[in-house]
């Protein structure tokens, strides 16, 4: 009935499981977009469902075929970092640098004037096109755009349609998530090879694209050719453990260091008649406490192991971290609405203090903290180390080294694809340059004040400036709070320590294109893990589901990878 | 079509087959004579003198005839990318890509009924069908027949403006006020908590969500359908009442004999349309809380084709499973409308 | 028929109970109590849930803090939610594209539907069975979400509001209403209007319409209802988040509990609860139908009389 195609939808934000883990670098920088973030109702991990890359051409470009095509690397170092990235850590800064020190790192305006239309997702409500923000960026760079900013949490559907239809604008923003199903069949088909513009020296007319380290490069080569401008990231894991360090400290809990020690300290926590949960859904720690290889990406997914490829879901940390995590639910340590999972924002109830503890992007460590920092003085958040599960140093696994891109359409003009590379080019712009002050903080007076020395949002500030231009491109992970120098310097040496234990598996950093018959193969899994650790499902249904899948195709896609992996070889070190 | 309004006489069975408009036609054209004998013998008519007789009745449905053309038929034929294995991207737009797509016959069709969720789904939307059917589809019923008992207008109006309400609400808001009161953290849970008790959490529960939903639209919907009862009430004619007192027939009775003959074409009737769109429980509704009970419980057919088809673009998969459950409708509704004929209903359609 | 053979000749006030018919017993105690038992805990089921949104929306954030959520009694009385959404910005305008959308889109639905209804509500007349049979079968059949997105937009509908109110524009249902109730209307009153030689369009409008008041506000009602609460369309086929209209803002503010633009500082440090201000745009989206239904009410029974009943 016609009814069905208004009744749809709903999914969007009922089920859109999974923000982002990817906007991690651009909303280091605004609280506001932490907090939208955080609300989309997610948590980043199981992005899984998608990140395969199909499309014409099946495989991967690694190796040699891949260096033909990657940006030469130009390192730029404007401003040092007070903390040097360390480990795969983000670069951190401390200091706030004053307007007549900031250098300039695009001598002279790059655009020529093209009027370019971006579509981009969005978490919050998108200012109109004409707000003083987006008319400063256009006039810095020389172009006019006009952005489509989507709700970041039902985007995939509207990216579907978009992409079938013969009217897509002129640069498409897709997060690494919401690769799922024929996506990449349609950026392989859609979008512009990057290659004659960017390929080796040619970036070097975009000194900041130059810049934009190369295994984020690497993984914008979409179907054999460079399509994507890559935000890059740090490959330490972006799940961080949270906790309520003022009501720890005022009750005089100490963090646990093993999975038992967790659960006896959430039974202690909890109150259910103070309204007071130990945690919410743990699940994505819990994966990291039992050093299961990476989930956010079927790539990585799996990892040479005493010379046969073994997936994530086949190990024994996984059915244990299952387990642990079911036991969490199931002595009812976790709050009532994380399991109905539909109900509201498992940040919120962080800061609220009904749950304290959750896990969510590092980001939150600074957005919270900087959301609470006027209502609630008291606030103190702080991520725990992970642990080993077993109280000995835990196994981490690389994320990828970029989860979100620019894509351009195919068949654009010469003239607009060098104005669009351009913006990139601005939105690239190292720390400690006007570019990225005008970038992060908008314009001086409507967007934010300087306070102490220190640029400060207002409130117009906060709507406007909210990451969307971060999704054109950006310079290489940094940290950079200088209104909460410790947070950024906790939250870079929270990276470093991690980044201590972390591993690349084998396909780290490559995009891979699954022959389309296998694509949906693993589509149920991530289903399979809520209703276990929710008690709705036995751990013995998702052996069963593994056995299942190898004979499904499983063993047979084991084999394609491995041969991907002897004729590629491994970027991973 | 039915045009009989309760109270009136039947549909005879002389009326003619082809007339979609029935019992009222001989009536009409015989109480009137201004258009003789145009309804009964209107295939007499030469085609030309209808047209121009007609031409102002058919130009008045056009605009909406054209929006339905346009809006409805139109996509339908999306409906073939069911033979295909779809994918939207192969040509420059979706429209064209169709015709890029290579054709599999009734391979999708295949996958579907052997795949073991759909049957789950198709479960379940029975299951949740039943169960409205049973515990919704009396209350309505009963409210109607309660409200109009009640004889102050005041009142009555009051009680009817107060349930009709939630049908207002979007079902975001009920999920959400059931959430906060009957949620693990909810009001309840909590109040019992704070004196000591257990607390408890209905809405996560798989096994009595069937239940929950069903309550769910009875209090979103309950009110609102008792319009249609309330209005077939009031056709009763009241003489019959007075008549069956007279007779010394009780409240009771009177109920029996005279309220409920009356009601029985509607209820017939909605039972009918209820029966026809069985395999549509409520996709809104269990999309939003299929999270909190996990599929097992909540997917039923609507959400299974949603889900294959824009989650894992699967999109001939998806119009595959559309393209079955609107068939498996069309059978549900023909059959019974076929039963309500045979126990003497109107159904939807006259025979 | 009951109504009016209940209605006495003077009102005697109308909460006070119309004399009843002389055949009628008088109730007993125990049939009062049990009917005003069941009719007040239907009330009270739909009154409670609606009573704590309500109260919630009018709380201070301390109160809310203290309730630890919902606020089931009220301590204190505070608009600021309401103040502060409808002092212009997002709320506002969503609120105000959404009366322009259902204002428009009702009174196109409505012209639409009345023609159809009556251009088929003559038996016997020329290709209305097929015409019917087109019409209702879409009833039964529907096109998948990208089909019908790829015609929106190669019809140029998209980001604009024509895509809230064309695809949506007809409901069968409501034409078979109208068609049902103009069917009928004694054919003898138009019949002498055509003798007169009056035209079908002049027939419509001065004769059928003005005797179909009823069922002419319910239907109203219903697209009006249907246009107000609908949220769909928007999301898919609006790009411009300015254009969003008040259910699309409302499910962002609620289900994701976010914040409206402008209010973030207000909330955050101010003395705004983000709860009341959700609830306090659930009671926007739904005070208008609130306010309107009951006036339409008093026609749901003859409206509906002839036209849903008869299917």
């Amino acid at each position: 009935m016609s009814r069905h195609v208004s009744w749809c939808a709903t999914k969007g934000y009922a089920m859109t499981p999974n923000t982002p883990s990817a906007p991690s670098r651009r909303t280091f920088l605004s609280s506001t977009a932490a907090a939208a973030l955080a609300v989309g109702g997610g948590l980043p991990l199981l992005a899984a469902c998608g990140s395969s890359d199909t499309g014409s051409k099946e495989g991967t470009t690694a190796g040699k075929s891949a260096q033909k095509l990657l940006p030469a690397f130009v390192a730029r170092n404007v401003v040092t970092p007070d903390i040097a990235a360390k480990n795969g850590s983000a670069a951190g800064f401390t200091q706030a640098i004053a307007a007549d020190q900031l250098k300039a790192s695009v001598e002279s305006k790059l655009g020529k004037g093209s009027k370019i239309k971006i579509m981009s997702p969005f978490w919050g409500t998108p200012p109109a096109n004409d707000n003083t923000y987006y008319k400063a960026m256009n006039a810095a760079i020389g172009v006019e755009t006009t952005w489509q900013n989507q709700d970041g949490n039902t985007y995939d559907q509207k990216l579907g349609a978009v992409l079938a239809s013969s009217a897509i604008p002129d640069v498409v923003v897709v997060p690494g998530w919401n690769l799922g199903g024929k996506i990449p069949t349609a950026i392989n088909a859609k979008f512009e090879d990057l290659g004659p513009y960017l390929s080796g020296d040619k970036v070097k007319a975009y000194p900041n694209l130059a810049a934009i380290p190369s295994d984020a490069w690497q993984r914008s080569i979409f179907g054999g050719k460079l399509r994507g401008l890559p935000m890059p990231a740090s490959y330490v894991t972006n799940i961080a453990p949270f906790y309520r360090k003022d009501i720890f400290e005022a009750k005089g809990w100490t963090l646990p260091k093993s999975a038992d020690e967790f659960l006896a300290l959430a039974k202690e926590i909890t109150s259910a008649k103070a309204k007071v949960w130990a945690c919410d859904d743990m699940s994505w720690t819990a994966y990291n406490m039992f050093g299961v290889l990476n989930g956010s990406d079927k790539a990585l997914g799996w990892n040479l192991e005493s010379g046969k490829l073994i997936n994530r879901i086949e190990t024994d940390g996984y059915l244990e971290a299952l387990e642990w995590t079911r036991k969490l639910f199931s002595s009812g340590v976790v709050h009532p609405d994380a399991k109905a999972q539909n109900q509201g924002d498992a940040g919120n109830r962080f800061t609220a203090g009904q749950v304290l503890i959750y896990n969510n992007d590092l980001s939150g460590w600074y957005g919270k903290s900087a959301e609470q920092a006027a209502a609630n003085p008291k606030f103190k958040m702080a991520a725990m180390d992970i642990f080993g599960h077993d109280g000995g140093d835990p196994k981490l696994w690389a994320t990828n080294p970029a989860g979100i891109w620019a894509f351009i359409k195919k068949g654009s003009s010469k003239a607009v694809i060098a104005d669009i590379l351009a913006i990139a080019n601005f939105c690239s712009a190292p720390y400690g340059t006007k570019e990225r002050m005008l970038t992060d903080y908008g314009v001086e007076g409507s967007d934010y004040t300087v306070k102490n020395n220190l640029p400060v949002k207002t409130d117009t500030g906060n709507a406007e400036v909210n990451g969307a231009w971060g999704y054109m491109s950006s310079s290489a992970a940094y940290v950079a709070h200088p209104d909460m120098p410790d947070i950024t310097k906790a939250m870079v040496e929270w990276q470093q320590r991690m980044g201590a234990f972390t591993t690349k598996s084998s396909f780290y950093g490559m995009t891979i294109t699954e022959p389309s018959r296998w694509t949906n193969l693993m589509n149920d899994f991530e289903q399979l893990e809520k209703d276990i650790v929710r008690g709705r499902k036995k751990v013995s249904d998702m052996q069963q589901a593994v056995s299942e899948w190898k004979s499904k195709g499983g063993d047979q896609l084991r084999d394609w990878y491995k041969k991907l992996l002897d004729a590629n070889g491994t970027t991973a070190s | 079509m039915s045009h009989t309004v309760p109270g009136t006489p039947r549909t005879q069975d002389s009326a003619p087959p082809e007339a979609v408009d029935g019992p009222a036609e001989p009536a009409h054209a015989t109480g009137t004579g201004s258009r003789p004998a145009k309804a009964a013998a209107s295939s007499k008519v030469p085609f030309r003198r209808r047209l121009r007789q007609d031409r102002t009745l058919i130009l008045m449905t056009v605009p909406a005839l054209l929006l339905v053309l346009v809006f409805n038929y139109v996509p339908i034929f999306g409906n073939i990318i069911a033979f295909q294995d779809y994918d939207p991207y192969v040509s420059t737009n979706g429209v064209t890509a169709i015709l890029h797509s290579p054709w599999v016959g009734i391979q999708q069709f295949r996958t579907v009924f052997a795949d073991p969720q759909f049957w789950h789904a198709v479960e379940n939307t029975f299951l949740l069908f039943f169960l409205q059917l049973v515990l919704f589809f009396p209350i309505p019923i009963a409210l109607a027949l309660l409200i109009n008992s009640v004889v102050r207008p005041r009142v009555r109006a009051m009680a009817q403006a107060i349930l009709y309400l939630p049908h207002f609400f979007s079902w975001v808001l009920v999920v959400t006020v059931f959430q906060q009161i009957f949620g693990g953290a909810g009001i309840i849970a909590q109040t019992l908590r704070e004196h000591g008790h257990e607390g408890f959490d209905i809405m996560t529960d798989p096994a009595i969500f069937k239940f929950l939903v069903t309550a769910e639209g009875i209090w979103k919907d309950a009110g609102w359908s008792i319009i249609v009862f309330l209005a077939a009430l009031a056709a009763v004619n009241t003489d019959l009442y007075e008549a069956a007192a007279m007779d010394g027939a009780n409240r009771w009775r009177r109920m029996w004999h005279v309220t409920m003959p009356a009601l029985r074409p509607v209820i017939a009737l909605l039972l009918v349309l209820r029966v026809g769109d069985a395999l549509t429980v409520g996709f809104e509704q269990l999309l939003l809380q299929r999270d909190a009970v996990g599929p097992g419980a909540a997917e039923v057919l609507d959400t299974f084709v949603w889900w294959t088809g824009i989650r894992n673009q699967d999109f001939s998969y998806a119009a595959a499973a559309g393209l079955i459950k609107g068939v498996v409708g069309i059978v549900l509704v023909l059959t019974a409308n076929k039963i309500a004929h045979l126990m003497g209903e109107q159904g939807v359609y006259k025979k | 028929m009951t109504a009016v053979m209940w209605k006495p000749a003077k009102e005697p006030g109308r909460w006070a109970a119309p004399p009843r018919p002389v055949w009628e017993e008088a109730p007993s105690r125990a049939g009062i109590t049990a009917k005003s038992f069941g009719l007040g805990l239907a009330c009270l089921a739909v009154l409670v849930p609606l009573w704590i949104v309500v109260v919630t929306s009018l709380a201070s954030k301390k109160t809310i803090t203290r309730a630890g959520g919902l606020v089931v009694v009220p301590r204190d009385i505070t608009f600021i939610a309401y103040k502060e959404l409808l002092s212009g910005g997002q709320v506002t305008r969503a609120a105000l594209i959404s009366v322009g959308v259902t204002v428009v889109g009702t009174v196109f639905s409505m012209a639409v539907s009345i023609l159809c209804a009556y251009g088929l509500s003559r038996p016997g007349s020329l290709g209305h069975r097929l015409i019917l049979m087109l019409l209702m079968a879409t009833m039964f059949f529907g096109a998948g979400l990208i089909p019908t997105y790829l015609l929106v937009q190669t019809l140029g509908l998209t980001d604009s509001y024509l895509a809230l109110i064309l695809p949506s524009a007809v409901s069968i249902f409501n034409i078979l209403v109208l068609r049902g109730f103009f069917m009928g209307i004694s054919p003898e009153l138009t019949d002498s209007a055509r003798i007169d030689g009056a035209g079908d369009f002049r027939i419509l409008w001065q004769i059928v319409m003005p005797l179909s008041r009823a069922v002419i506000a319910v239907i109203t009602l219903f697209y009006a209802v249907g246009y107000w609460s609908a949220w769909f369309n928007a999301s898919i086929y609006l790009s411009d988040q300015q254009m969003m209209p008040l259910q699309n803002v409302l499910i962002q503010l609620v289900q994701k509990q976010e914040i409206p633009v402008g209010l973030t500082q207000a909330v955050r440090a101010g003395p705004l609860s983000g709860l009341a201000v959700q609830m306090a745009v659930m009671v926007l989206a739904l005070l208008p139908v609130a306010v309107l239904s009951p006036f339409v009410q008093k026609h749901f029974k003859k409206g509906m009389l002839t036209g849903a009943v008869k299917g």
